[in-house]
């Protein structure tokens, strides 16, 4: 799979389709995410273990690809995704975070372990050009057993999970879909500084109100939390009441606008209103 | 041209070698990734780590070389600045000899770097006058877990502490401290495994905790003696490893039947139920781990602090095992390695001491010059000889006395008492402001070498962008003033090459070259180009052959309240910023949190005091003043305050007590007697 996605990859630069590759690169046996330009370079572009690709750059408070594209305003990149990466393209696009016109999207799928270590539930983008597809997962184990515990069983669950907080802001560091150029969890009207953990739950609870309708469900922040706090159950979660109430899942639909960015009888709110 | 590329380097806040990637546009750092591959780290970061590359582009940095010309800064070029301080060096080697040199080396440098620093102090300078600010923070490990085990260094590494049975955590706020540590242990609590914290404050650990053991600060020999008393009392040691593997038990028993749990009472206000119990807890666990940090280390009892914690965990077998041992959890992210490179007056690097002849003869042969036999003066040695004048010049690099170690007004006098002073760092520390010649230097981000983590780790950092103005890697601003000096043993052309001289002399690091760190790392002691590296160590044998009790008293701290001072200060740092501040302060979302220093005090005694949150008090011990703002709270104990040393403008160390261990030359910052007062024109 790797060779064809390379090929590809190649094949895009060469037929000048792009200008760059934008990818994960494998190097001394750890891989992080590249610029590739060269040909030549290809040799050396991997999938996994996968990044957030398009998490915002602190203090830049912007993704990588709309910094390159301000600075390069004729720059086409190829972006290798997976089914999480893709979806949060399109929910950044929706939110003018990055333009879609600039990106060519190169979709490879996930394996079957791979979803289920992700606990994904639609391991492929919609513009699969690599890998065939698999099933996502469709029941999530530790939701259930959420769901199972009495209201005062959740809460101190919760207690318990977020008094392990150490406010790293890994979380909202590492979410492709937390770009405010004003984060809220640093505002101190709602959030008192300095102490640990930090105070519960409002310091989550703003993240999550923040991305509600937006959580693509990459479980990024959960992978990110130093004291391993469940995250993704609660992204799963607030995806389902998001579609049970506004019929709306985020990342599927490149065209589908998010319910809180239309009015009631669904029209688009313009920007800057 | 257009590129993009992560430059994987290993973090430079604290000692637990988080690696993480800096992302490079164009030449311009815009971001901190998380490694997800690294042993450690594993993807996550703390706040610290996370914002590490925001300091890198501070306007603050040192661009140019600064002489002080009457209190004023000029810049001035590379040439002028070297041959200004090469002829100073000269003139006084020629005039008064090398023992007026006092050299500070740097945990916030690299290995080459440090290992270069040494070399420089020695074979250029001729003395042994050089130390760093592991004296003040884990020299009293040093020598405690030398003399046990014949090695000072943590014996286990930190992903194994997830499988431990028990965790005793005693004077390590390691939340806070050493999140990426903090992380197996709260993996292991969930696992099942027996939790005991020991801190006189109540800190965020404890609430995982199974006992909080809140000893008086400064009775931690009574309280581990009452542990081990608990334990021998219940016949729950490891009578085959003491047999096997240790020896002088018996001078261990005569004194710890001398603490029973009442009397250890007394002094500890540990109640006796609690010590029995957590004892016992941690005595019948099948893996139990010590791990501790500078609540153990910064007493007059230093040393006998740490090798209590070795004797407990060597009266209950738990040394050389995976998943045990005595960890010590060092600061800053390379002062295992200052250690490791001999940037200490008594030995070279891998602790090979100056004055075995055989040692210093195979030295003599590798740098082809003559070295001197006694060993130097220590940190806080080298300011009282300045203030007295016969230290006469200092050479500094990226250490910050001036707000590190204790009793400032005291290293104030000191460094104003020199002849000729140069520092050399990113910032204009307040160190540096006391100089005649500023060397800027460059950052992690912008050279090349290696850091050696806490878990004896060795990994690269890697170049990500060019130098931020004129400064230059420390390591070639040593070689550039070296070779003024007429040196021909400074010739590297990378810190590849530096590395390759340290494998050769130093047997812990013989294996090492850069080739072989480019994967994950390696682990000394790491002896030939074949040895895979070792995850713990004193296997089958401690390093120095038998593991070695030694029967301790407890002995009070040098300064005890009394009426006039009636509060037991203790310091240290808190999660959001990091030692004297240069770095955090600098970095927005740190400095957010955290603006300013503070006083914690026991809301009973604030009460007393009519003090109110946040009102600015008085704070005054035999050494100073400060005034800094009180803050309520139940994390201290009645009697106890609290003060964070990372900020100049309410330095904690202008009160602390410069008493120093006598073996170990590490001063008692964990106690001192200190008086709070209201300030009057406050409402």
């Amino acid at each position: 799979m790797i060779g064809k996605i390379r090929e590809l990859a190649k094949r895009w630069i060469a037929e000048g389709k792009t200008d760059a590759i934008f990818g994960l690169k494998e190097e001394n046996g750890h891989v992080a995410p590249n610029l590739f330009i060269k040909k030549s370079e290809l040799e050396r572009l991997v999938i996994s273990p996968n990044y957030s690709l398009c998490y915002t750059l602190r203090p830049k408070n912007s993704n990588i690809f709309s910094l390159l594209e301000r600075k390069y305003p004729n720059l086409k990149i190829g972006v290798v995704v997976r089914g999480c990466n893709e979806r949060a393209l399109f929910e950044l696009a929706k939110r003018d975070q990055v333009d879609l016109e600039r990106i060519e999207i190169l979709g490879i799928a996930c394996t079957k372990e791979e979803a289920l270590e992700c606990r994904c539930p639609k391991p492929y983008p919609q513009n699969l050009l690599v890998g065939e597809r698999v099933e996502g997962v469709t029941n999530d184990d530790n939701v259930e057993a959420l769901l199972k515990k009495t209201l005062p069983e959740r809460l101190a669950f919760w207690n318990h999970e977020f008094s392990k907080c150490i406010k790293c802001y890994g979380c909202r560091n590492v979410c492709p879909m937390c770009f405010c150029q004003d984060c809220r969890m640093e505002k101190e009207q709602w959030v008192k500084t300095g102490v640990l953990p930090p105070e519960d739950p409002i310091f989550h609870f703003i993240r999550f109100y923040h991305i509600s309708e937006r959580c693509i469900e990459c479980g990024e922040c959960e992978k990110a939390c130093p004291v391993d706090i469940p995250l993704l159950t609660i992204s799963k979660l607030l995806r389902r009441d998001i579609k049970e109430l506004f019929d709306y899942e985020a990342g599927l639909d490149v065209k589908q606008e998010s319910p809180l960015l239309t009015t009631l009888d669904e029209t688009l709110i313009k920007r800057g209103e | 041209m257009m590129y993009y590329k992560s430059v994987l380097t290993t973090c430079p806040y604290c000692g637990c070698g988080c690696n993480f990637y800096l992302q490079v546009l164009d030449g311009e750092l815009v971001g901190v990734l998380p490694c997800k591959s690294h042993v450690t780290n594993q993807g996550k970061l703390c706040i610290k780590g996370w914002n590490a590359h925001e300091y890198v582009f501070s306007k603050d940095r040192l661009t140019k070389p600064l002489i002080n010309q009457g209190g004023r800064f000029v810049e001035i070029s590379w040439e002028e600045a070297l041959n200004i301080v090469v002829k100073k060096f000269k003139d006084y080697i020629d005039n008064y000899g090398p023992e007026i040199f006092g050299v500070l080396s740097s945990a916030k440098c690299t290995n080459e770097e440090n290992f270069l620093l040494m070399k420089f102090t020695r074979a250029v300078l001729g003395t042994n006058n050089v130390d760093h600010c592991a004296r003040l923070c884990h020299a009293s490990t040093v020598v405690g877990l030398s003399q046990t085990f014949g090695s000072g260094a943590m014996t286990n590494s930190i992903g194994e502490l997830e499988k431990a049975n028990c965790i005793l955590v005693i004077g390590s706020n390691t939340t806070e401290q050493h999140p990426l540590v903090a992380r197996y242990i709260l993996r292991a609590v969930e696992k099942g495994a027996k939790l005991i914290v020991a801190d006189p404050r109540a800190i965020h650990l404890v609430k995982f905790a199974d006992y909080h053991i809140q000893q008086r600060p400064g009775t931690d020999v009574a309280l581990l003696n009452g542990f081990m008393n608990v334990i021998l009392n219940l016949g729950l040691e490891d009578r085959e490893f003491i047999s096997e593997r240790t020896e002088d038990f018996e001078e261990l028993k005569k004194v710890i039947e001398n603490y029973p749990p009442a009397y250890v009472e007394k002094i500890t206000g540990v109640s006796k139920d609690d010590l029995i119990d957590s004892a016992k807890t941690f005595a019948i666990a099948n893996l139990a781990s010590i791990v501790y940090s500078m609540g153990i280390t910064q007493h007059t009892t230093g040393v006998d602090n740490v090798t209590s914690c070795a004797n407990l965990a060597m009266l209950t077998g738990n040394v050389g095992k995976r998943s045990t041992g005595v960890n010590p959890l060092r600061g800053q992210v390379n002062v295992q390695g200052a250690c490791d490179m001999g940037a200490l007056p008594n030995v070279y690097s891998g602790y090979q001491n100056v004055t075995d002849e055989k040692i210093r003869i195979k030295f003599e042969k590798a740098w082809n010059v003559e070295l001197p036999s006694k060993p130097g003066l220590t940190v806080v040695e080298m300011i009282n000889e300045a203030k007295k004048g016969s230290i006469k010049i200092m050479y500094v690099m990226g250490e910050n006395p001036m707000l590190s170690n204790p009793d400032i007004n005291h290293v104030k006098e000191g460094l104003n008492n020199l002849e000729f002073l140069v520092v050399q760092d990113i910032f204009l520390t307040d160190t540096a402001k006391l100089a005649n010649v500023v060397l800027p230097a460059a950052s992690y981000a912008e050279k090349d070498g290696t850091f050696t983590a806490t878990d004896r780790l060795v990994q690269r950092i890697e170049k990500a962008i060019t130098p931020i103005g004129e400064s230059k890697p420390d390591w070639q601003i040593i070689c550039e003033l070296a070779r003024r000096m007429r040196s021909n043993q400074f010739e590297y052309t990378s810190p590849a090459e530096i590395m390759d001289e340290i494998a050769s002399v130093t047997p812990i690091y013989g294996g090492i070259t850069y080739k072989r760190l480019e994967k994950d790392g390696l682990r000394w002691p790491c002896i030939s180009k074949e040895h895979p590296g070792t995850l713990y160590l004193h296997k089958e044998k401690f390093t120095r052959g038998k593991g070695r009790f030694f029967g301790i008293d407890y002995k009070e701290p040098a300064e005890l309240p009394d009426e006039e001072y009636p509060f037991i200060l203790t310091t240290g740092r808190i999660m959001f910023h990091f030692h004297t501040g240069t770095m955090s302060r600098r970095t927005r979302l740190l400095n957010r949190e955290v603006q300013t220093g503070y006083v914690e005090i026991n809301p009973h005694d604030a009460e007393k005091l009519e003090i109110h949150d946040g009102e600015p008090v008085s704070v005054k011990s035999r050494r100073g003043e400060i005034k800094v703002k009180a803050l309520k709270t139940n994390r201290v104990p009645e009697k106890v305050i609290f003060i964070p040393f990372h900020f100049a403008e309410c330095a904690a160390n202008v009160l602390t007590n410069p008493a120093l261990d006598p073996v170990a030359k590490i001063p008692e910052y964990k106690v001192c007697a200190a008086r709070v007062e209201k300030l009057s024109d406050t409402i």
